[in-house]
């Protein structure tokens, strides 16, 4: 981790390949959050 | 209160319940996030980079930090010329008539001439050459003094700061008290001597990153890093280690125009007094967007919390 950072630089944009890394996780924990059934919930559709 | 809001709020629950553990539910989550936060923070925690000292500036730079040390006896650094908090050298950024470090006033003073150079310069044991520099500085008024260092400073920098090309002038003690100040900070005292004009229990280092940064050494390493303002500098790390990526939108309007030139007036000269303003605007319509017509309607129109609680939609049928 202490090597010297890789970056991606296409104009005006710059980020290293770390905190794109940590942002796309991020987004993709979100997606899942949102999609995937929360753990224990075993109620159906309609179930009360 | 309204009588209906009272009414509701004593009537008891008549809907489903189920069991709930609130002390299970908090350990386990406490449990959970500190050992993610632990191991987290093992693996990709801020990196310890060892801190640069002047010894290693002085060795790896020398002519970089003899024109600084001359700067700063000439007071033509950028500490010297800073303004408030620091001195009262000029009025520091604004916003329009607002000046805001210069109404601040000088909270913490530095006097770059005896701070950096001729205290630290008074508590070592000098070379015959550097201590008759000293006395002669010493014995001499602050106009004199002013004119010596401001003609080195102006000579050494049309010899691009190599000081043997410098010609013959009336520079007084100052190229003797440079010489000396750079040997004292390459043999390492330098460090211990601005560190020990405080308390007894330091732990402000102003004056050290303050003169650090007059320099270029310094900022070489800033730029190598890609920590300056213009790479996107706030959200980086030095190294591969993950960088403060929530902060995207405060580094952003430096990489924008006028932002991004700091010669422009009134605002990239002034980009980080505007830049405040715009992020605590920005912040203070996030904290009252429940009150801003349009904007408070657009769950509406875009229904992620639907996503979120699906299940009840669902049940609902809603």
């Amino acid at each position: 981790m202490n090597l010297k950072a890789v970056y991606i630089h296409i104009g005006w944009f710059q980020m290293s390949i770390t905190n794109l890394v940590i942002i796309l996780g991020m987004l993709v924990l979100f997606g899942l959050a949102l999609t995937l059934p929360f753990p224990g919930n075993k109620k159906g559709k309609g179930q009360k | 209160m309204s009588d209906r809001r009272a009414e509701l709020e004593s009537a008891s629950w008549s809907g489903r319940t189920r069991p709930y553990d609130l002390i299970k539910e908090g350990v386990a989550a406490l449990v959970v996030i500190t050992i993610a936060v632990v191991a987290l923070s093992t693996l990709f925690g801020s990196p310890d980079d060892k801190q640069i000292t002047f010894k290693q500036w002085a060795v790896a730079a020398p002519a970089d930090f003899y024109a600084t040390s001359v700067q700063e006896l000439a007071g033509s650094s950028g500490t010297g010329g800073y303004g408030a908090p620091y001195n009262t050298a000029s009025d520091g950024v604004n916003l329009g008539p607002l000046h805001l470090a210069k109404l601040m006033g000088v909270t913490h003073p530095v006097d770059t001439v005896n701070d950096f150079v001729i205290t630290p310069l008074t508590t070592v044991v000098n070379s015959g050459p550097v201590a008759d520099a000293l006395k002669q500085w010493q014995a001499s008024d602050s106009k004199t003094q002013s004119t010596w260092a401001t003609n080195y400073d102006n000579a050494l920098t049309k010899a691009n700061q190599d000081a043997t090309k410098v010609p013959a002038g009336n520079y007084g003690p100052v190229p003797q008290l440079a010489t000396g100040l750079l040997s004292m900070a390459q043999a390492g005292s330098l460090d211990g001597a601005l560190l020990s004009q405080g308390n007894y229990f330091q732990s402000d280092y102003t004056k050290q990153t303050l003169f650090l940064g007059d320099g270029s050494y310094f900022n070489d390493q800033s730029t190598a890093s890609n920590l300056q303002g213009s790479t996107w500098g706030m959200m980086n790390e030095t190294g591969r280690y993950p960088g403060q990526a929530w902060l995207w939108l405060y580094s952003f309007w430096y990489q924008i125009p006028p932002f991004n030139n700091g010669d422009s007036h009134p605002f990239g000269a002034n980009a980080d007094a505007w830049i405040m303003v715009i992020m605590g605007a920005l912040s203070l319509g996030l904290i009252i967007m429940p009150l801003i017509p349009g904007v408070r309607s657009l769950p509406y129109k875009i229904p992620i919390h639907r996503l979120v609680w699906k299940n009840y939609y669902q049940e609902e049928n809603l």
